[in-house]
């Protein structure tokens, strides 16, 4: 979102600099509109440098993935294996369960992490007193800054069998006659981590819907108002409308991000009775791969995440430029 | 305006090239000391010359990484560690693991950036940083500068060769302590002295009646102190299952600890424990005891935290671990006075025939000290580690200070006065912060329990009388009810057990690349996960499910696996004994 702000400020800035495009513009092109546009050229300078330095130089590494890597031996020593790492990880019946988990978890996680955050952000603008509003969003991002670990155990003392409050609950409304040990049956696992997810994350990311729906001119509401609209209506017909673009944009990049959901989360619930339910890719990477000192095969399974995030993203993006004419690149 | 745009542009050069520079200080900052020590050492040289006899003892600091976890590490800010540094010169600027420890992660790390510390505890994961060529051969060094080293292994200096190909010295075995013949048992099975005392100190032998003593009491006592009793619970978190869980498993049928694997004392042959025929009987009995609902439900999914938090509160009445794996949660029970909650030891077999092998002798073979290739100063070192070896540095690191942790009475015997002793059994962690007594004890070489140093008292603080005095009242009860005078009265002993001629397997270094660890790493997920399914199985189900696990750990390549570390055992006899294969 940041990122969005800045370049509609940069267009916006553009327009005023030049709003009468000389005819010399043409010919020179790029190099006119970098001298024109410099102060936002240096100042942007540092940050193309970092983005470099810390995104595109560690990508030769990859060429580990190619090499049967071994530590504290320089480049021209290892030894070369071509595609096997790649081979042997395609072929490893556990990638597939992990692909399988992996997915699974990133998608309920999408659709959910994307309703139920709109769904806040949209009702709670609707709320009248200003002071009860800003209680509830305050309160409702906090746990944003609650570390997994803690969320982890929270969630394990939740969803205990000895006193957990889910059980009592249940119990005590005669839904369930025996406790159900949540955290020991792979069937919950996926579920339980999105409920977690949607407890952490929702107030945070209405945020940037809140935000959005703020930059929504009033006088729609009014006229509207004026045409007879309830409030409903409204909401349907002003508020999603208007914060439709920020949906798109991230909608996009977070289907680029589809593969690689980390594994913080999955590695703080996950128990030795679920693992065939939790283990994500990033886990496997970590316990295949690093654990282990395979350090190019690891390398292999996070080239493989990177490239297909990479496919992901141009795809949504085709795709929604197709469909809503809206996108991001 | 002109003027105002080279302004803008220089600022953000300036701005930029901060930014770069900032990034290289620490560089700078490095250079500088690098210059500095040799420029004061040129100015002392009258003083640091004939260091080389006598101690040298200008400031230095080590860089030390400890693959166990530390929680009460104080910066040497404690009394022992200050009197270290006042001796030495020596400073640790020491890191240890987190949580529930290990450090493979960050030793792989490590392995994988060359960014090593001087001086490194590395556990299981030292042949990663040998085979990156970042661990120096001590053999040199402790033949020219560390006699203690050398007094205190003695003869077995052939054990610490790292293996019949490469016969250097990587790391000296610094976390157990030589002759060592313990007074005390802290392992086998676990019952607490409330349940002893009231049903009469029954008969603790074979699982039977292990299990018999859980179900009456539990019967008496649904609940405690208002929350519900549990009979019995494990800790299976991560590689603590292998402590509570699948461990017990050859400890209850006679076989001694090899980490996962079973190695015939005859022909070597290793196989995965679980594949033994009488294991499978163990399980069988951990499944009865779980659908009988004594076995805590929540055994396989609570976390390490939970669990000691249990074991804390007192409610559970049984546990199947090693001391060190609960003293958390046993420490907090001391703690709070509830002492008829803490722990007494058992014994335990699966029926008459088989004997607890917990006390067969290894010999020396441990984890220990290894020094890494960034060490500037190996000599200087290896000479801290042998004045720490030296029986002034080992009575420091057991006993503390003299005048302050122990006294030497008119007969020139070491004695703890009452105070200390009862901080250091009720309130461990604060104590160790304080006195640092217990937090470098594996920083150098030491004799174990039962061996005495020239003055004639015991160089560790754990002897008969010491330990009898450090038991609660409770403790002394329930062993009176048995008529013993500690746990270990209740053990079969070292004298009837040859001492193993392959050591302690699970410390023997496995190759760390080709397919060796990839098998061994599938294998641990299916045991990890099929064992706790098995327990977990209706009873009419299990053999089935065990029968399906061990087919599975065979398809993932156990027999392969098996063959390897069978190879790597025989030569590790060869190289200790000379025995040819």
């Amino acid at each position: 979102m940041i990122v969005k702000a800045l370049t509609e400020n940069g267009v916006t800035a553009n327009e005023s600099v030049t709003p009468h495009p000389p005819a010399k513009r043409k010919r020179s092109g790029f190099w006119s509109s970098v001298l024109q546009q410099k102060y936002l050229y240096l100042m942007s300078l540092p940050f193309v440098i970092w983005v470099f330095i810390f995104s595109y130089v560690p990508v030769w590494g990859w060429l580990m993935a190619f090499q049967k890597y071994k530590p504290a031996k320089s480049f021209s020593e290892q030894e070369w294996v071509g595609l096997a790492n790649f081979k042997e990880l395609f072929q490893d019946e556990r990638f597939y369960l992990v692909l399988r988990n992996t997915l699974a978890m990133s998608i309920l996680g999408l659709i959910v992490g994307f309703v139920v955050p709109i769904l806040f952000a949209v009702l709670l603008n609707e709320l009248r007193g200003s002071i009860f509003k800003r209680t509830v969003q305050t309160v409702s991002y906090l746990p944003h800054f609650v570390s997994w670990v803690v969320v982890g155990g929270i969630v394990y003392k939740t969803l205990s069998i000895d006193g957990g409050i889910v059980n009592d609950l249940l119990i005590w409304m005669n839904v369930i006659d025996e406790p159900i040990q949540f955290m020991a049956q792979g069937k919950y696992f996926w579920g339980v981590v999105t409920a977690a997810d949607i407890w952490k994350e929702t107030g945070w990311n209405a945020i940037i819907y809140l935000a959005a729906i703020t930059g929504i001119d009033k006088e729609l509401y009014e006229a509207a108002k004026v045409d007879g609209a309830g409030r409903i209506k409204q909401m349907f017909n002003i508020t999603l409308p208007g914060i439709r673009s920020t949906i798109m944009v991230l909608l996009i990049m977070n289907i680029g991000h589809l593969i690689g959901i980390g594994f913080e989360k999955q590695f703080q619930l996950q128990n030795n009775l679920v693992t065939d339910y939790s283990e994500v890719l990033d886990l496997y990477a970590l316990k295949y791969g690093i654990q282990i000192s395979r350090f190019s095969y690891g390398t292999a399974i996070s080239m493989f995440t990177s490239v297909v995030s990479v496919i992901l993203l141009f795809t949504a993006n085709g795709v929604m430029k197709k469909l809503t004419k809206e996108s991001i690149m | 305006m002109k003027s105002k745009g080279i302004k803008t542009a220089f600022t953000l050069m300036l701005l930029s090239s901060m930014l770069i520079a900032g990034c290289g200080g620490n560089n700078n900052a490095a250079n500088n000391t690098a210059d500095n020590t040799p420029a004061n050492t040129g100015n002392n040289t009258e003083t640091n010359q004939p260091a080389d006899d006598a101690m040298d003892t200008s400031p230095f600091t080590i860089s030390f990484f400890g693959a166990d976890a530390s929680p009460n590490w104080n910066n040497m800010q404690d009394d022992v560690g200050k009197a270290i540094t006042e001796k030495t010169g020596v400073t640790l600027e020491a890191e240890y693991d987190v949580g529930s420890g290990g450090g493979d992660q960050k030793i792989a790390m490590m392995a994988a950036s060359g960014d090593v510390p001087d001086l490194i505890f590395a556990k299981g994961s030292l042949s990663t940083l040998v085979d990156a060529g970042l661990i120096i051969d001590m053999t040199e060094l402790i033949d020219k500068y560390a006699p203690n080293l050398k007094k205190v292994y003695g003869e077995n200096m052939n054990r610490l060769k790292y293996s019949l190909d490469d016969q250097s010295i990587y790391q000296i075995p610094t976390n157990m302590g030589v002759g060592q013949s313990s007074f005390d048992a802290t392992g086998g099975f676990e019952i607490q002295h409330r349940v002893l005392k009231e049903l009469g100190y029954p008969e603790v032998k074979t699982l039977a009646d292990y299990e018999k003593v859980l179900k009456d009491y539990v019967a008496l006592h649904p609940e405690t102190d208002g929350q519900p009793t549990i009979p019995l619970t494990l800790n299976a978190d991560d590689w603590k299952i292998m402590i509570t869980v699948t461990n017990p498993a050859f400890i209850t049928t006679g076989a001694p600890d090899d980490g996962e694997y079973y190695v015939d004392p005859e022909t070597y042959e290793a196989q995965l424990h679980y594949k033994r025929p009488v294991e499978k009987e163990y399980f069988r009995w951990l499944n009865g005891m779980y659908n009988q609902g004594l076995l805590d439900k929540d055994t396989f999914v609570q976390k390490d935290d939970q669990y000691k938090a249990k074991v804390a509160s007192g409610r559970v009445l049984g546990l199947i671990s090693q001391e060190w794996e609960y003293q958390d949660g046993e420490n907090a029970l001391k703690a709070a006075g509830k002492d008829e909650y803490t722990y007494a030891h058992f014994p335990v077999t699966l029926s008459d025939e088989y004997k607890d092998h917990s006390f067969m002798q290894t010999g020396i073979d441990g984890y220990g000290l290894a020094i890494t290739t960034a060490a500037k100063d190996p000599v200087r070192i290896i000479k801290w580690l042998d004045w720490m070896s030296s029986d002034e540095g080992q009575i420091l690191r057991t006993w503390g200070i003299e005048g302050k942790h122990y006294t030497v009475d008119a007969d020139g015997k070491r004695v703890v006065p009452a105070e200390i002793q009862d901080r250091k059994a009720n309130d461990v962690a604060n104590f160790q912060k304080e006195t640092g007594i217990g937090q470098y004890l594996i920083f150098g070489a030491r004799y174990g329990d039962g061996v005495k140093d020239p003055t004639g008292n015991y160089y560790t603080t754990s002897f008969p009388e010491e330990i009898v005095a450090a038991y609660s009242d409770a403790e002394k009860e329930s062993l009176a009810g048995y008529g013993a005078t500690t746990w270990k009265d209740l053990f079969p002993k070292e004298d009837e057990f040859p001492v193993k001629e392959t050591g302690a397997l699970y410390n023997l270094p496995v190759p760390t690349d080709g397919q060796y660890q990839v098998i061994f790493k599938k294998t641990q997920d299916i045991i990890r996960k099929r064992i706790p399914e098995a327990i977990l199985s209706k009873p009419g189900d299990f053999d089935k499910v065990y029968d399906a696990f061990l087919a599975e750990l065979d398809k993932a390549g156990a027999q392969d696996m098996e063959k390897e570390f069978t190879e790597l055992v025989k030569k590790r006899v060869s190289l200790w004994t000379g025995k040819e294969f």
